[in-house]
C-alpha cells in the first residue's frame, strides 16, 4: 500500500491520476450534455428530468461530492506537476521554436497542448460562475423564485453577458479537451503508434462535439 | 528534407549570438560575433570551429561545446539552435547539420540545453550525468559475464527485435529534455525501458526497472510529460513517443500485484 | 640511421605450448586464481570505457574486484566503439555454411597478412561465440530471422556469413550492452566512475604499474589514483593523421605516456585506410565520415579516362569511363580488400584522374545497379547510407554518383602485450585497439568489436587474477613519492604548454602534422618520404613548443588545453610511426612500401627478414628507439601470398 501511494506521487503516477480524473470528468460532461439536450425536447421533459434528479438527494450528494473530489484532484495535480515542471527548467530559453512541422504554421502555433494550464484555469473560472448561476442560484440580478428549471435556464442564458461568457467558456472547455483526452490515454499507457493517431482524432472530435453541444444552448436561448 | 540542393561551394556571412558562461557559478550572457565567409559545405560544428579560430586570433577564449564522433552516433554534441534542439532538421544531430541550411545574413542564436537536471559547465557544455544515474538505477539486464545460454536458445520474434531496436537506437544526447517545455526525460527513460521490456531477456526485471528508473528520473528533477511530443520531433534517433506510452504502461504494470 | 636490435629474449610472449586448440584451456587451468574473499582486497584502474574498457570493468567488478573506471567523455556510453557500423564476427556457424573456430582463426591470420600472433588469434576465434551469447543475454537487439533466431550476413568479402549485426549500429548496441553491465556494477558499488577525466601519466612503484595521474577536465585539477593494476583500454591513434574516421577525442596520450614509462610500442606503422569515406571538401574539414563497405557490393568505382576531366559525371559517356578496379582486378572487381581498393584509388588520383573540386575522389556509381534492380531495391539496401551521404554532401546518390576517397580508420599497432595482455611494464594491461596483438598488419571487417569484447569479457578476468596471484602487491598510497613526482611532472607539462603563449592554434599545428603523415605515412610509403616525414615531424614539434597558443587557464574547463596536450603526444608518437615504417622494409597489410611491390602493384611481403613484431623501447624524445623483435611462428596457418587477381 505504501509502495502504491509512493508510486502515485511520482511524476508518472500523478499524470496517471490526472488522466483518470480527467476522463471521469469527461464522462460527467457527456451525461450533463445529454441531460441538457432535453431543453430542446421541451419544458416538460427538461423539468421532469430536473425534478427526478433533484429527488435523488443522497445519490446527488454522493455524485456532487465525487465530482468535487475529481475536480480538486485534477486541479491539485495540475498545480503540483506544473510547479515541478517549472522547477525542471529554472533558466528559460531566449528563443524557443517548435520542431513539430504542423505546429509551426498559422493558427496551430497556439496549439492547445501549450495552454492546458491557462485553458484549465479559465474553464475553472467558468465552472464557478456556472455553479453560482445554476447550483447556488446566487445571481443578484435574477429572481429564481417560483420558476421552473426550464424557465430559469432560458432566463439565465438570455442575458447577453451570460450568453457570451457561456459561449466562450464552453469553447475553452473544448480546447482543453482536444488535447486532454488524447493526453489522458497516452498517460494511461494505452496508446501505440496507430491508436495514438486514433486517440488524437477522437480527442479532437470529442472536444469539438462537447464544445459545440454546450455552446449551442446560449445561442438557442437567444432565439427563445 | 527542405534544404536547398545547391552543391556549389558558396559562402555566407552570419551573425552568431551565442551563450557564454565561464562556469557553473557565472550568470552567463549572450555575446554576438560576426562571422564572414562561411562555406555552405561546413557542418555546424565546423562553423563553430571557424568561429573559435577567429576568437583565438582575437585573444578571446573559444566557445566551449561538447562534440566527439561528429557522425551523429555518440550523442555528445547538442545545442539549441534558433530555439530548436539540434537545429531545424529532423532526425539530425548538431554535428550532421550543415550550413547550407542557413542563408547569407542570418543571425543564429545558440544556447545550451537548458534544464535544472543538466547544469551548465561552461558555455554550451552541460552536465548530463543525470542520464547515467537513471541507467544505473535499472537500465540493464542483471547477467554476469560467464556462461549464459546459447544465443539462439532465446528466441525473439523478429517484430519484437525490430521494435526493441527502434527504442535502443537512442543516443542519449538529451535533445528530448532540451526540447520539452517541462524538461522531461520521459522519452529517454521510455526508450530504455521499452528496449528491455520488449525482449524476453528484460522481462524478469521489468517491474523493478520501471519503478527504479522513474524514481531516479524524478529525483534528478526532470519535469513530467504533458504529451506535447516536442521530444519526438527533436530526437535525432527518431525515437517514437510510443515508448512513453509503453513506459506509462510498464509503470502501471509495476504497481499491479500480478 | 642505425637501429640497435636486441635479442628478443626480453620479450616473453607467455604463449602456452601444445596443440593450438588446447592452448587457452590449458593456460586457463595453469593460471593462478584469487580466492573470492580476497578479490575485494584488489583495486583495478580501467582507463577507457569502449568495448574493451566497459566490458573489462564490468566483468572484473562482477568477480569482486574494486574497479575505478575513467573516461574522457561526459559518459562512458560515448566511447568511439559506438560508431562501428557493420557487425561482429563469431564462429557460431548458425547458417550451416561451413564456418568453424578454425576457419575464423585461419581467415583472421591470413587477413592480417601473417603478422599477428597465432595463439592470440586462435583464442579470439575461440571466445567469439561466448561474446554473442553474452551480448544476447544482456539484451543487445541483434537482427533476427522470422523464426526468432539470430540473423547473419557476410561481411568484408568473407566466404561465410558469420557477422552478427544490429542494423548499421552494431557498435552502438554492443557498447550500450557493456555500458549497462558497467552501470549495474556502479549501482552495486563495485565500480566507481570518473567521467571527464584524462589520463596523463602512469605511476610505477617498484617496477609495477600501480596508478595513474589524471586531469579533471571540468575543474582542471590533477588527481592521482592508486590500484593494484592498471588496464589501458584507450583505443587507437588514427588521429595522428588529423583527418580520420576516429572521434575527435581519440588520442594516443595514455598509450604514449605508458610507452615513455617503459611499455614497448609494437608495429605503430600498421594503420588501416578504409576505401569508402566521404572525401575532404575544404580546409575547415574536421573529420571524415565512413560509408559502409557494403556499398561496394553494388556500386561501381570509376574515374574518367581523360586526365583532369571537369565534366559532370553524368555527361561522361560509358566508353570514356575507367572502371579501374574491374580493369585491374577482374576476379574480385569492386570487392577487393580495403587496402587494395584504397591504393588503387590513390594511384588514379595521384596520376591526375581524380574527380571533384579537389581532385582527391573517385566515383562510386549506382547507376547500373539501379537500372538492374530498380531504385526501390537499392533504397531498401542502402537507404540510410544514401540519406547520410546526401545530408553531408547535398548530392543525391540516386542521380549523381557518390564521390569517395580513402581515409584513416583503424590502427592495428599498439602497446606490445604478452598472451596475458600484459605490457612490458608488469601490472599494466592493454586491451582492445590500444594493444597490437590480434589483427597483424590488416584487420578484417567486423573483427574490431570481437577483439575488444573478447579481451574485456573473457581474457582479462583470467589473466589479471593470475597476475594478482603471482605477485605480492603491498598497498601503496597516493601520498608516496612516486605518485607525487608523477603528478608534478604531469602538471609541469600542462603548465609549460600554457606558458608558450605563441601565435599558432592547436588546430593549425595538428593540420600540419596530418598533412605530413598523410603524404608520407599514408597509403603508400617509401624510404625517402619517411625520412622527410621524420624531419618534418621534428621541426613541427619544435614549432609546437615555440608557437602554440592556448588561451585561458589550467584550472578550468579548457578544451584547447586538452587538445594541445594530446597533439604534443601525437608529435612525439608520429615520429615513432614513421621510424617503424622506415625500418620495415617490406609491404604487408596496411603497410605498403612502394619499393616492395610486385609488377602488378601488389604488396610484397618479406617473410625471411620481417616475420616479426617490432616492439619499440623509448629512449627519449627525438632519440632513436630500441627495437625488440618478437619472432612470429606460423605453425597452424602456413605462410602464403595474398592475391586478389
Amino acid at each position: 500500500m505504501n509502495r502504491l501511494l509512493f508510486a502515485l506521487r511520482s511524476s508518472i503516477g500523478r499524470k496517471l491520476v490526472m488522466g483518470v480524473t480527467g476522463l471521469l470528468l469527461c464522462g460527467f460532461l457527456v451525461a450533463h450534455l445529454a441531460g441538457n439536450f432535453l431543453l430542446y425536447v421541451g419544458p416538460d421533459a427538461y423539468n421532469e428530468y430536473a425534478d427526478t434528479l433533484h429527488k435523488q438527494k443522497l445519490l446527488l450528494a454522493i455524485a456532487e461530492l465525487g465530482l468535487l473530489v475529481l475536480f480538486l484532484m485534477h486541479i491539485y495535480l495540475a498545480i503540483s506537476t506544473g510547479k515541478d515542471n517549472k522547477t525542471a527548467r529554472s533558466q528559460t530559453y531566449d528563443r524557443k521554436q517548435t520542431k513539430i512541422e504542423s505546429n509551426s504554421q498559422g493558427i496551430f502555433k497556439a496549439w492547445p497542448e501549450n495552454w492546458m494550464f491557462v485553458s484549465g484555469a479559465l474553464v475553472l473560472g467558468f465552472i464557478i460562475l456556472h455553479l453560482i448561476d445554476f447550483r447556488m442560484e446566487f445571481r443578484p440580478d435574477i429572481t429564481y423564485e417560483g420558476k421552473e428549471p426550464f424557465e430559469k435556464a432560458v432566463m439565465l442564458l438570455k442575458n447577453p453577458i451570460t450568453a457570451t461568457v457561456y459561449f466562450a467558456g464552453t469553447l475553452l472547455l473544448g480546447v482543453h479537451l482536444t488535447h486532454g483526452v488524447a493526453s489522458a490515454f497516452q498517460s494511461l499507457g494505452t496508446s501505440n503508434q496507430w491508436t495514438q493517431k486514433c486517440f488524437k482524432w477522437f480527442s479532437i472530435i470529442f472536444g469539438v462535439g462537447i464544445s459545440l453541444g454546450f455552446a449551442s444552448f446560449p445561442v438557442w436561448a437567444l432565439f427563445k | 528534407m527542405g534544404a536547398t540542393t545547391d552543391t556549389s561551394n558558396e559562402t555566407i556571412d552570419l551573425t552568431i549570438k551565442v551563450w557564454r558562461q565561464s562556469g557553473p557559478d557565472d550568470r552567463g550572457e549572450f555575446r554576438t560575433y560576426d562571422l564572414k565567409g562561411v562555406s555552405t559545405h561546413m557542418s555546424f560544428l565546423e562553423m563553430l570551429d571557424v568561429l573559435n579560430e577567429q576568437l583565438l586570433a582575437g585573444d578571446e577564449e573559444p566557445v566551449a561545446f561538447d562534440h566527439d564522433c561528429r557522425e551523429g552516433i555518440c550523442g555528445m554534441c547538442g545545442m539549441v539552435i534558433n530555439g530548436q534542439a539540434h537545429g531545424p532538421d529532423r532526425e539530425t544531430t548538431t554535428c550532421q547539420l550543415h550550413m547550407r541550411r542557413f542563408n547569407d545574413g542570418d543571425t543564429i542564436v545558440i544556447e545550451p540545453w537548458r534544464a535544472t537536471a543538466f547544469p551548465v559547465i561552461r558555455d554550451l557544455v552541460v552536465d548530463r550525468s543525470a542520464f547515467d544515474r537513471i541507467i544505473e538505477a535499472g537500465g540493464f539486464v542483471s547477467v554476469n559475464t560467464g556462461n549464459p545460454p546459447d544465443a539462439n536458445a532465446i528466441l525473439v520474434p523478429k517484430d519484437d527485435a525490430e521494435q526493441s531496436m527502434n527504442a535502443a537506437a537512442c543516443i542519449g544526447c538529451g535533445a528530448c529534455v532540451a526540447a520539452c517545455k517541462n524538461a522531461s526525460a520521459m522519452l529517454f527513460v521510455g526508450a530504455k525501458v521499452s528496449h528491455l521490456a520488449l525482449l524476453p531477456q528484460g522481462k524478469p526485471e521489468r517491474k523493478q526497472r520501471a519503478n527504479d528508473m522513474v524514481a531516479q528520473m524524478d529525483k534528478e528533477q526532470f519535469g513530467s510529460c504533458t504529451n506535447t511530443y516536442e521530444c519526438e520531433a527533436a530526437c535525432p534517433a527518431g525515437i517514437s513517443v510510443e515508448n512513453i506510452a509503453r513506459l506509462n504502461r510498464e509503470y502501471l504494470r509495476s504497481l499491479l500485484p500480478f | 640511421m642505425s637501429t640497435t636490435t636486441q635479442a628478443s629474449s626480453t620479450l616473453i610472449s607467455n604463449v602456452p605450448s601444445g596443440p593450438m586448440q588446447e592452448r587457452w584451456t590449458k593456460h586457463k587451468f595453469e593460471m593462478k586464481l584469487v580466492n573470492p574473499a580476497n578479490k575485494r582486497k584488489f583495486d583495478v584502474i580501467v582507463v577507457g570505457t569502449g568495448l574493451a574498457g566497459a566490458s573489462a570493468a564490468a566483468s572484473l567488478a562482477e568477480l569482486g574486484y574494486n574497479v575505478k573506471s575513467f573516461c574522457i567523455q561526459d559518459s562512458p556510453r560515448r566511447a568511439h566503439s559506438i560508431a562501428a557500423q557493420g557487425g561482429i564476427n563469431a564462429a557460431k556457424n548458425y547458417p550451416n555454411d561451413g564456418d568453424s573456430v578454425w576457419r575464423l582463426f585461419y581467415d583472421t591470420v591470413k587477413g592480417g597478412d601473417y603478422r599477428s600472433r597465432e595463439s592470440n588469434v586462435y583464442r579470439l576465434a575461440e571466445v567469439s561465440n561466448n561474446i554473442i551469447d553474452q551480448c544476447v543475454a544482456q539484451g543487445v537487439p541483434f537482427a533476427r530471422e522470422y523464426g526468432g533466431t539470430l540473423s547473419n550476413r557476410s561481411f568484408g568479402g568473407a566466404q561465410v556469413s558469420r557477422t552478427f549485426y544490429a542494423r548499421g549500429q552494431t557498435g552502438q548496441q554492443l557498447l550500450l550492452g557493456a555500458y549497462s553491465a558497467l552501470m549495474r556494477q556502479v549501482k552495486l558499488g563495485k565500480v566507481q566512475l570518473y567521467p571527464r577525466r584524462e589520463m596523463l601519466d602512469l605511476v610505477i612503484v617498484d617496477g609495477m604499474a600501480r596508478g595513474i595521474v589524471t586531469r579533471n577536465l571540468v575543474t582542471g585539477e590533477f588527481e592521482s589514483h592508486a590500484a593494484h593494476a592498471v588496464l589501458l583500454c584507450t583505443g587507437g591513434y588514427g588521429n595522428a593523421y588529423f583527418l580520420s574516421t576516429n572521434a575527435k577525442s581519440c588520442n594516443v596520450t595514455a598509450a604514449w605516456r605508458c610507452h615513455r614509462r617503459g611499455a614497448f610500442f609494437a608495429n605503430p606503422c600498421y594503420t588501416q585506410i578504409h576505401p569508402t569515406c566521404i572525401p575532404v571538401s575544404g580546409d575547415y574539414q574536421s573529420k571524415l565520415t565512413l560509408m559502409s563497405e557494403s556499398l561496394r557490393n553494388d556500386g561501381r568505382v570509376w574515374v574518367s579516362k581523360k586526365e583532369g576531366d571537369k565534366r559532370h559525371p553524368t555527361d561522361i559517356p560509358e566508353d570514356e569511363r575507367d572502371y579501374f578496379l574491374e580493369r585491374r582486378y577482374p576476379a574480385f572487381g569492386n570487392l577487393v580488400p580495403r587496402d587494395v581498393a584504397s591504393r588503387a584509388a590513390k594511384e588514379r588520383c595521384d596520376a591526375g584522374y581524380g574527380v571533384g573540386e579537389t581532385g582527391l575522389a573517385v566515383y562510386l556509381d549506382f547507376r547500373d545497379a539501379i537500372k538492374r534492380d530498380g531504385e526501390d531495391v537499392i533504397r531498401a539496401k542502402y537507404g540510410n547510407l544514401f540519406h547520410m551521404y546526401e545530408k553531408i554532401t547535398a548530392d543525391n546518390p540516386y542521380e549523381v554518383p557518390m564521390k569517395i576517397y580513402p581515409a584513416v580508420h583503424y590502427t592495428m599497432g599498439g602497446l606490445w602485450v604478452d598472451y596475458n595482455l600484459m605490457s612490458t611494464i608488469p601490472g599494466l594491461f592493454v586491451l582492445g585497439e590500444a594493444n597490437f596483438s590480434d589483427h597483424g598488419a590488416n584487420r578484417l571487417g567486423a573483427s574490431a568489436l570481437m577483439q575488444g569484447l573478447a579481451d574485456g569479457y573473457f581474457v582479462i578476468p583470467y589473466t589479471l587474477s593470475h597476475h594478482f596471484g603471482s605477485h605480492s602487491l603491498p598497498s601503496v598510497s597516493t601520498d608516496s613519492p612516486a605518485f607525487k613526482e608523477t603528478l608534478v611532472e604531469a602538471r609541469n607539462r600542462v603548465e609549460s604548454i600554457l606558458a608558450v603563449k605563441g601565435n599558432q592554434t592547436v588546430n593549425d599545428l595538428h593540420r600540419k602534422l596530418g598533412k605530413i603523415m598523410w603524404q608520407h605515412c599514408g597509403m603508400a610509403r617509401n624510404a625517402e618520404g619517411l625520412k622527410i616525414a621524420k624531419e618534418q615531424i621534428r621541426e613541427l614539434r619544435d614549432e609546437f613548443w615555440q608557437t602554440i597558443k592556448v588561451p585561458g587557464v589550467g584550472e578550468s574547463f579548457n578544451q584547447n588545453l586538452e587538445y594541445a596536450g594530446r597533439l604534443a603526444d601525437f608529435l612525439e608518437f608520429s615520429e615513432l610511426l614513421a621510424h617503424d615504417a622506415a625500418e620495415r622494409n617490406e609491404s604487408c597489410g596496411g603497410h605498403f612500401r612502394e619499393e616492395h611491390q610486385t609488377e602488378e602493384n601488389a604488396a610484397r611481403r618479406d617473410d625471411e627478414n620481417y616475420c616479426y613484431v617490432s616492439a619499440w623501447e623509448f629512449n627519449g624524445v627525438g632519440e632513436t628507439p630500441t627495437l625488440h623483435k618478437e619472432d612470429l611462428k606460423f605453425e597452424a596457418v602456413p605462410l602464403a601470398v595474398r592475391s586478389y587477381k
